[in-house]
């Protein structure tokens, strides 16, 4: 009982600040949106209909979930080199690469536009030495390109944590052993290093897909108009169109398909995992 | 199977040299202990030998093929590491199978392999568990299987028992033994435990700061340590300081401030160190070295009295049996053979 008084606190937290703010939400997605006010007490299932029917909606879904995917391989990919790196730098420099790591995060998201206005925009670094070589120029601003490489940047870091956190887990004994038993390197890599980072790769994937797929400041800041994602959609109809009902019932729908592929990922990982289970 | 052969063996890091131009031949089939206090270079040589630190100076052969060069796993070499480092995502089946397995041997065949070897180190029926349902000594017995299973021409046993406990420590040690002259292959064990090292090696290689102190087989190691270091390090020993004054009946005449002393010995002339162990001192018997002193303290440990003898401004170890009893403050008299006094240069390096 003791233990439950402790966290007593966060659960009184959770439910004034998420739980009934999510019960409104899911309240109001229900309810009919007349001319003239956000909505009233009137039961429908209309606006889901109008979610789950108009082609424009699920287009702006699939765009969304592609853009996080996307970010997730890139981060993934490009981050486990470096994970690796610093797992496997001497203990006294390690520190020292993790706070290089972590530092973009204690920059705020907007002076960090700045940062890539410099570097990507028309008169960029990028572009004046593209210009410098006397090729024309590219748009790395304000489109696909640029939104992703800001997403890519910014959730880097969460992927490069959890799976250095699991190679340092890996004893470097356990990869002398594969050698000697006649393993090579790239071998060695395969059979034992890999599936025994697996339980920080699929917590990195797991974190960065859940940042991407809700990222609303940075597809703004360097998407520019050029780009539509399901939250800043349903932020433009909670605001903009003023449709309190269509807005919250496209955040749940939304929600529910997040929430359902996280399920299924889940669920393969823990198959995947089935070793680590004690 | 295989002779191995160091030869002026030189390993850095950084400034600190780990080993120190070692050189050192291992007979096929023997079983070696490189054994010293942390620090001394013992894991680092292990690992030379294996491949996973290259030397800045210095050869590796096993047999007569030079492998300085080779990467570990084209030396065909089983090696046991402390945490035994299995692979904790592979059941026992998948790890033993693992170096057969990377070698392309027919999946019949390594089930057949496997199964044998498991069934030797008894371990039959376990081998659909993952390694952290095993016990202690249970993973143990995996690596082994798992080293051995790949015939390979050297054995590398890295502290294998340090996990385990006290009893089952014990037990190991004659298990590794038996194991090893079963397979009959060349073994190099590193340990900082010296009993253990008694107990398994045909010689031990004692190490200090990358240097090689002594190598004999374990009887000599303890009855005639070359340096005063070696003594104290291994098995416990009492110093006195004396002077070598002369010489008869082939034996040393050492005077020292508790007596004058027939001893044998590595310093032959000078100021020297007596190695005097503690069960060779004796309260009765007909020896001719004699000392006499007063009992201070008397410990029980079961099959012995541990005391601690003031003699000429020493204190003295002493073991004996229980049978008689002597008392603190109780003066008495100590005799010992001259067989048992082992003079040594005094260095002034004692553990």
């Amino acid at each position: 009982m003791r233990r439950y008084g402790l966290i007593l606190p966060v659960v009184l937290f959770l439910i004034v600040f998420l739980v009934v703010p999510y019960i409104n939400m899911v309240r109001i997605s229900f309810l009919v949106k007349p001319a003239g006010a956000p909505y009233i007490n009137e039961f429908t299932l209309g606006n889901y209909v109008k979610v789950l029917t108009d082609g424009f909606y699920w287009k702006i879904l699939r765009n969304t979930f592609w853009y996080a995917l996307l970010t997730t391989f890139l981060t993934l990919v490009l981050g486990y080199p470096l994970a690796y790196a610093i797992a496997r730098a001497p203990n006294r420099r390690r520190p020292l690469l993790l706070m290089l790591l972590i530092a973009p995060l204690l920059v705020g998201v907007v002076i960090r536009s700045y940062g890539w206005l410099i570097l990507l925009g028309r008169v960029g670094l990028v572009n004046e030495f593209l210009r410098y070589l006397g090729r024309p120029p590219v748009e790395l601003m304000y489109n696909e390109l640029g939104m992703i490489i800001g997403l890519v940047h910014v959730f880097m870091p969460f992927m490069a944590l959890s799976i250095s956190g699991a190679l340092q887990n890996i004893s470097p004994d356990v990869e002398r052993a594969a050698r000697s038993l006649g393993a090579s390197p790239w071998k060695t890599f395969w059979r034992v290093t890999w599936p025994l980072s697996l339980p920080g790769v699929f917590a990195g994937i797991l974190l960065v897909f859940v940042l991407a797929v809700s990222s609303y400041v940075i597809p703004i800041l360097l998407g520019g108009n050029n780009v539509l994602v399901i939250p800043m959609l349903v932020v433009q109809l909670l605001l903009d169109a003023y449709n309190w009902p269509v807005g919250s019932a496209l955040a749940m729908v939304f929600f529910g398909l997040t929430a359902l592929l996280l399920w299924a990922y889940v669920k393969i990982m823990n198959r995947s995992l089935r070793w680590s289970v004690r | 199977m295989a002779r191995i052969r160091l030869h002026e063996l030189t390993k850095r890091f950084g400034r600190v040299v780990a080993v120190n131009r070692l050189s050192l031949e291992i007979r096929e089939g023997e079983l070696i202990t490189l054994l010293g206090p942390s620090g001394c270079g013992k894991t680092t040589t292990l690992r030379v030998i294996g491949g996973f630190e290259h030397p800045e100076g210095g050869e590796v052969f096993f047999g007569d093929r030079p492998v300085t060069g080779l990467p570990p796993e084209r030396r065909n070499i089983g090696i046991v590491f402390q945490n035994y480092a299995l692979f904790p995502h592979l059941t026992v089946n998948e790890n033993v199978a693992f170096g057969l397995d990377v070698r392309g041997v027919s999946r019949p065949e390594i089930a057949r392999r496997v199964a044998a070897i498991l069934d030797k180190v008894q371990l039959a029926g376990l081998g659909e568990r993952y390694p952290h349902q095993l016990s202690g000594g249970q993973q143990q017995r995996t690596a082994l299987a798992r080293a051995l299973v790949i015939n390979p021409q050297v054995l590398l046993l890295d502290e294998p028992l340090a996990n385990l406990d006290a009893k089952l420590r014990e037990e190991m040690r004659f298990y590794i033994r038996h194991l090893q002259r079963e397979f009959g292959i060349t073994t190099v064990y590193v340990t900082h435990d010296q009993a253990e090292a008694m107990v398994l090696a045909d010689r031990i290689v004692v190490m200090k700061d990358g240097l090689l102190q002594q190598i004999g087989p374990p009887h000599d190691i303890y009855q005639k340590p070359r340096t005063a270091w070696v003594a104290d390090f291994i098995g416990l020993s009492n110093f006195i300081r004396g002077t070598v004054v002369g010489r008869q009946d082939g034996r040393l005449t050492v005077r020292t401030p508790a007596g004058t002393f027939a001893a044998n010995g590595a310093a032959e002339s000078g100021e020297v160190l007596v190695v005097l162990r503690p069960e060779s001192l004796h309260f009765s018997g007909s020896h001719p070295n004699r000392l006499t002193g007063v009992v201070r303290e008397r410990a029980f440990l079961g099959n012995l009295l541990d005391y601690r003898i003031e003699c000429a401004g020493h204190l003295l170890r002493v073991q004996a049996d229980p049978s008689r009893v002597y008392d603190p403050g109780q003066q008495v008299e100590l005799t010992f053979a001259p067989g048992d006094a082992w003079t040594v240069t005094d260095s002034g390096d004692r553990v």
